[in-house]
């Protein structure tokens, strides 16, 4: 038996939760996430096919980037203003992988610092050829991308 | 003789009777059992928390079978639009309904144009917005980038000049 003391009656310290909602509410929210859950993270990765962009009507001094591929582990770059190619790269390795990283390189060091400036791209374009593939069309795409050229488009080129 | 709870023989065989009486416990089974509810409280809230973390609202887009999307170190939110797939077989579908085969239709493009310009009819009648002229693209990475290009200028030809490439994000 409870002994008082005092006035009111001493209140018991441990409380008991109900488990029954408990359980009944994170099964619930389980099963839906379950349900509504996404186990491949498909992103996308966006093309502007049309000539003319915001960034080409900018007032700044801007080139264009033309990636112009001769086979997957071959290819060239070409620096344009005005329509006018005013440097050339080639970019060549011996696996496509290496090819991707010494693009990545002279695109950084060489191409965005254009005589030593810095430079702005407003469009690139990239010249697929039928022996690249579509994959390896998305790593030239992450390479430029990854150097902050965003209007991009693609050649529709056909056979070679 | 018995030590901190437990019985331990001075002898063999004494020895011998503790490992019968042991045995003999094991053999019996309980009528009832006992719901570890604890346990199972804390595995469905970790179940909760891992799933809540993994949740994303964002429109997703279905991946038709038969293709194998690339990896891209550069993903953006996929948004919703229709979604035209170019599988491995060389069919090529329309929001998961077969259209015809890549080479037949690059080659005379009217039965795609067609059902593009349906869907800009649809939106049309639908929207009182401007069609935006998205549309998601997917295709196998081992498909010819001349391939993939060649349906995206069929694509651009239609008005549908922002073209989401479908990509696997790492």
């Amino acid at each position: 038996m409870r002994k008082k003391t005092g006035l009111g009656g001493k209140k018991d310290l441990n409380a008991d939760l109900n488990l029954t909602p408990f359980i009944d509410l994170l099964s619930t929210m389980v099963c839906f996430l379950l349900i509504t859950a996404v186990w491949i993270d498909i992103g996308s990765v966006e093309i502007k096919q049309s000539h003319g962009t915001q960034a080409s009507e900018s007032k700044k001094v801007t080139y264009d980037l033309d990636v112009v591929f001769k086979n997957p582990t071959s290819l060239r770059l070409n620096l344009k203003r005005k329509g006018r190619t005013v440097k050339s790269f080639n970019v060549k390795s011996e696996n496509f992988e290496s090819t991707m990283s010494q693009m990545n390189s002279i695109v950084q060091n060489k191409v965005l610092k254009y005589k030593n400036k810095a430079i702005e791209i407003a469009t690139a374009t990239i010249t697929p050829r039928s022996s690249v593939n579509y994959g390896n069309l998305i790593s030239t795409l992450d390479v430029l991308r990854s150097n902050k050229i965003i209007n991009i488009g693609v050649l529709s080129a056909k056979g070679q | 003789m018995r030590l901190n709870g437990s019985l331990v023989a001075s002898d063999a065989f004494e020895k011998h009777l503790i490992n019968r009486r042991r045995k003999r416990a094991w053999g019996v089974k309980a009528i009832g059992f006992t719901l570890m509810l604890t346990s199972m409280v804390d595995m469905f809230s970790m179940l909760v928390v891992f799933l809540l973390q993994t949740f994303s609202s964002s429109p997703e887009i279905l991946v038709s079978k038969g293709i194998e999307l690339p990896n891209s170190l550069t993903p953006d939110i996929v948004k919703e639009a229709p979604v035209l797939s170019i599988n491995r077989d060389g069919n090529l579908y329309l929001d998961q309904k077969l259209v015809g085969i890549t080479k037949q239709i690059t080659k005379k493009p009217s039965l795609l144009m067609n059902k593009l310009n349906t869907i800009k009819s649809d939106w049309a009648k639908s929207h009182s917005t401007p069609f935006p002229a998205e549309i998601n693209l997917q295709a196998d990475k081992e498909v010819s980038s001349t391939t993939v290009s060649t349906v995206m200028g069929m694509l651009t030809s239609g008005q549908y000049q922002s073209i989401q490439l479908a990509v696997i994000g790492r």
